[in-house]
């Protein structure tokens, strides 16, 4: 059994909206980047914010461990990604924009238009990062071209019957999951577009390493790992404390694809194996603390979502975000 | 000559225009022709072309040919008989058709400022008739310009003094045209129809003129002198004030032999309208009195019904009108429908036939309205085809269903077909129609009844996938497949090669296509055109190597264009669509013709 990191290493704080997008910088994975509904994006250095951190008081003060703040959405921001070279980023929200922003200057280098609705997930793809998916509320996916000056997306698919909650790319596939319960598969190489129908509306997708299997979030409150060959189900991960049925959260795969990591409408974060679909950890991200045992039912009203958790790919860390504006970042016992 | 005479002719000498240029007027023509000189202008008129086909000729007269001798010269005849030869007859002088009302008036019209009474009976010294009434008064009224006038207050800006049978607006011209150049001493008094040098050329007066014949023409329009004991006139006879001549002195003391009465006392004389409102006959009346055979024809009166006949007389206060008979439509005239008022045909709403029949058409191929109640359904449809021309008996009434009811269901129904007929051209275009079970036959027939009271809406037919799903079996039931085509952009970011566009033969569902489709990029010429273009340029050779329709089809084209129509069905597939997949041209072909503007590999 993997140890799974359990103690808050670092907390961090500033943001006065709930977090909804948290990434790791790419290697060597020293920063965080988080997006909340505060319209405003952050670089943190989880190891100068220590877990004691308390958000400063005036909003102008830096919290501990930010590095840089980036403000330019007019909206929330929904998701972040980083490209591989560490130089750009690229988020999206509720302004029907994907940005593209230029890490150390903190400008935006692109911003791409035409989306409908919000933009629910952007990320990088293509050789040398050179394209941008984006999925968005309005049931397309574009993709924008990073090296050219058009405006235009280079294609576009309107597939889905309802909104796009999350995009991924894989090599020269583009993995797209809809409210409409699909995930629909697009392999540039074949021209041929897999459609997996999951029964309920699909919050979040993760693949493996090997790009065999994905990782698909729906809002009955499961997290299946589905096989992307034959598009059979190999697992369901479910609890009884395990509430997702109303808003999108993430759920991610981890630690060399051995968990699964999923925040929840209340609050709570699971962690299962994935093998065998046992429950490694819980965690209440507000209270910091790992829940052994049941889970009592929280207050109504609360909102107290973690919305997107974050894995680390080198060391033993995770990170979750929560609605209370706050990141932890969870690791192992120092 | 000497430099003095010389100088004296040159002065003399004036620049004229051209005859055929002046439009009025002329200098010194003809004075007898100058009325014929102001209508040689040469109008081509649709009479004057119809003549000349006819035969008639320019300067001609018409009418039967006259033997007379040749006139060679203007004065000089040949008195031989033996020269006689047939003639056209000369041609005769035209009517002033200058607008006579331009300067006529009514009888006992006194237009404005009247210097005199006169003046009426001037005789002029007038060489013809026709002028008068464009020249109007000028030439002797002009020294008596200063009188007063007595008439009328004020002056206005057209009112001359001295020219009151001018009219303002007559179509004669005012304008003294300068007819030549250089003649600026012209001490002559203005006048209307400045005739500049007709002063001044030496005109041949012949030394005897007779008072009667000096002015007078001497021959009528149609050129024979008058007849004996008139005598043309000159101008017209000014009747408007006509002298009045006392009634002659009754002698006194005489009597008239006749008995007179005063007027207003005619016993015994009725005025017409008298005996018109003391008749009491009628039109049928009277005809019989005078023994008048009875008109065959029928006033409306005797098809109105008498209550109609009583409104009528009592809103015209007319209480002569004949009566009303109320009679019905003769033979052939009868209104079939009409003749049976309690039929239940009239029940029957109207529809059109074409709404109708689209209606059904809809049945046939979507939804019907009704879906809860297949009896009403089949009544609706039964409607329709009765509609539409199908049929041609009474919709069915069901024993049960009183006729007030069958009468509002008919009216239901006719609404429902112009609601639910298929929508057409731009509206159809903006909706589908939703996918939706059909009648629940297969629903548990104890049901049924509570189903009919709740409409339910119409259940989507469950997804097979989605129905796997649900059960959680997830594998081939819940995948599916359908082809995209990734742009070239798109793979080249990739660095994937393009997919080669395969015709897909059975993976593919019906939707296939249209999500295919729908992904299609943005590109500058669409893939089936593209293709077309090419083969296009590998049948007929390059566009600029085909000959154009005129040169003639050559041999060869001729017996391909043999060959290609043998084919004459094309089949359509409605799985495959061979526009959307036909194999794409080597991309040799395409760099060749397009050229690529990114950096290729």
């Amino acid at each position: 059994m993997p140890f799974f990191p359990s103690t808050p290493i670092a907390k961090l704080t500033g943001h006065t909206g709930p977090v909804h997008a948290v990434a790791y910088s790419s290697s060597p994975h020293t920063y965080l980047l988080t997006g909340s509904a505060d319209r405003t994006i952050r670089l943190f250095n989880p190891s100068k914010a220590p877990p004691s951190s308390v958000a400063p008081a005036s909003s102008a003060a830096y919290a501990p461990g930010l590095v840089t703040k980036y403000s330019a959405h007019g909206y929330e921001v929904l998701s972040i990604d980083v490209n591989a070279a560490n130089d750009k980023f690229v988020s999206t929200g509720g302004d029907k924009t994907v940005f593209l922003w230029d890490v150390q200057t903190a400008q935006t280098i692109r911003r791409f238009t035409g989306h409908a609705g919000r933009v629910n997930r952007g990320v990088f793809g293509g050789e040398g990062d050179s394209v941008i998916v984006s999925g968005s509320f309005d049931g397309t996916v574009r993709v924008w071209d990073v090296r050219s000056t058009s405006y235009k997306p280079i294609m576009m698919f309107s597939d889905a019957k309802d909104s796009v909650t999350d995009v991924l790319v894989f090599d020269a596939e583009i993995v797209s999951g809809s409210v409409d319960g699909r995930v629909r598969s697009y392999d540039l190489r074949s021209g041929m577009c897999q459609v997996d129908v999951i029964g309920h509306p699909v919050t979040s997708l993760s693949v493996s390493k090997k790009g065999t299997e994905c990782l698909v979030s729906s809002l009955d409150s499961t997290v299946r790992l589905m096989d992307r060959g034959n598009g059979q189900l190999l697992k369901a991960y479910r609890d009884d404390a395990f509430v997702n049925t109303e808003l999108r959260v993430r759920s991610t795969l981890g630690f060399n694809d051995s968990v699964v990591v999923s925040g929840s409408d209340d609050g709570m974060v699971f962690a299962w194996v994935l093998l065998d679909g046992t429950v490694l950890q819980k965690f209440r991200h507000s209270e910091m603390r790992e829940v052994k045992g049941k889970v009592d039912k929280k207050e109504k009203g609360n909102k107290d979502v973690v919305s997107a958790v974050a894995v680390c790919p080198s060391r033993k860390e995770w990170a979750s975000a929560g609605g209370d504006g706050n990141v932890i970042v969870w690791g192992l016992d120092p | 000559m000497d430099e003095e005479d010389k100088a004296e002719a040159a002065e003399s000498r004036q620049l004229e225009t051209v005859q055929s240029f002046e439009t009025i007027g002329r200098v010194g023509g003809n004075q007898s022709d100058a009325l014929f000189g102001l209508f040689v202008t040469e109008e081509e008129t649709m009479g004057v072309k119809i003549a000349q086909k006819m035969g008639w000729r320019r300067d001609q007269g018409v009418g039967r040919k006259v033997r007379r001798t040749a006139r060679l010269d203007d004065n000089v005849g040949a008195n031989d008989a033996s020269s006689a030869h047939m003639f056209a007859p000369k041609d005769s002088r035209m009517m002033s058709t200058i607008r006579e009302d331009a300067n006529r008036k009514g009888l006992g019209y006194q237009s404005e400022a009247r210097l005199g009474t006169g003046k009426e009976k001037e005789s002029e010294d007038r060489p013809m008739l026709a002028l008068t009434f464009l020249e109007g008064s000028s030439k002797t009224q002009a020294p008596k310009k200063a009188a007063p006038k007595k008439s009328s207050f004020g002056v206005g800006v057209l009112n001359d003094t001295g020219s009151d049978d001018e009219d303002p607006y007559e179509l004669g011209p005012k304008i003294t045209f300068n007819k030549t150049i250089g003649k600026n001493k012209k001490a002559k008094k203005p006048s209307k129809f400045a005739k500049p040098g007709a002063g001044e050329q030496h005109v041949f007066k012949p030394k005897k003129v007779s008072a009667q014949s000096a002015g007078l023409p001497r021959l009528s329009h149609d050129g024979k002198p008058p007849l004996p004991g008139f005598v043309l006139a000159t101008q017209y006879i000014d009747l408007t004030s006509k002298k009045r001549y006392p009634p002659p002195q009754i002698p006194p003391g005489w009597k008239s032999s006749k008995p007179v009465t005063p007027p207003g006392e005619h016993p015994g004389q009725q005025s017409v309208s008298d005996a018109a409102k003391a008749s009491t006959l009628d039109a049928k009346a009277r005809a019989s009195l005078l023994g008048e055979t009875m008109l065959p024809g029928k006033s409306v009166f005797d098809f109105i019904p008498k209550e109609a006949r009583d409104r009528l007389a009592s809103i015209t206060g007319k209480t002569n009108l004949p009566q009303g008979r109320g009679e019905g439509a003769p033979e052939g005239y009868q209104d079939p429908n009409s003749s049976k008022p309690k039929d239940l045909w009239t029940f029957v709403p109207v529809l059109d036939k074409s709404t109708a029949a689209a209606a059904l058409a809809k049945g046939a191929t979507g939804w019907m309205p009704y879906a809860e109640d297949p009896a009403k359904r089949t009544r609706y449809t039964g409607f329709l085809s009765l509609r539409a021309g199908l049929r041609t008996d009474l919709p069915e009434r069901p024993a049960n269903m009183p006729v007030s009811d069958w009468a509002k269901e008919l009216q239901e129904f006719a609404h429902a077909a112009e609601v639910f007929k298929p929508s057409t051209g731009l509206m159809a275009s903006r909706f589908t129609s939703s996918t939706s079970s059909s009648l629940p036959g297969n629903a548990n027939p104890t049901s049924n009844k509570n189903e009919n009271l709740l409409r339910k809406a119409a259940a989507k037919p469950e997804d097979p996938a989605e129905q796997a799903a649900k059960l959680g079996m997830y594998g081939p039931m819940t995948r599916s497949n359908f082809p995209f085509h990734p742009s070239r952009l798109l793979c080249k970011r990739f660095n994937v090669r393009p997919p080669p566009d395969v015709p897909h033969s059975a993976d593919a569902g019906p939707h296939g296509d249209g999500h295919g489709f729908a992904s299609r990029t943005e590109e500058a010429v669409s893939k089936a055109a593209m293709e077309r273009m090419m083969q296009e340029v590998l049948t007929k050779g390059a566009p600029a190597l085909q000959r154009p329709a005129w040169m003639g089809i050559p041999e060869q084209d001729k017996e391909s264009a043999k060959g290609v129509p043998e084919v004459e069905h094309a089949n359509v597939d409605v799985e495959r669509n061979d526009a959307l997949t036909k194999e794409r041209a080597p991309e040799d072909v395409f760099r060749a013709i397009f050229g690529d503007d990114d950096d290729e590999e």
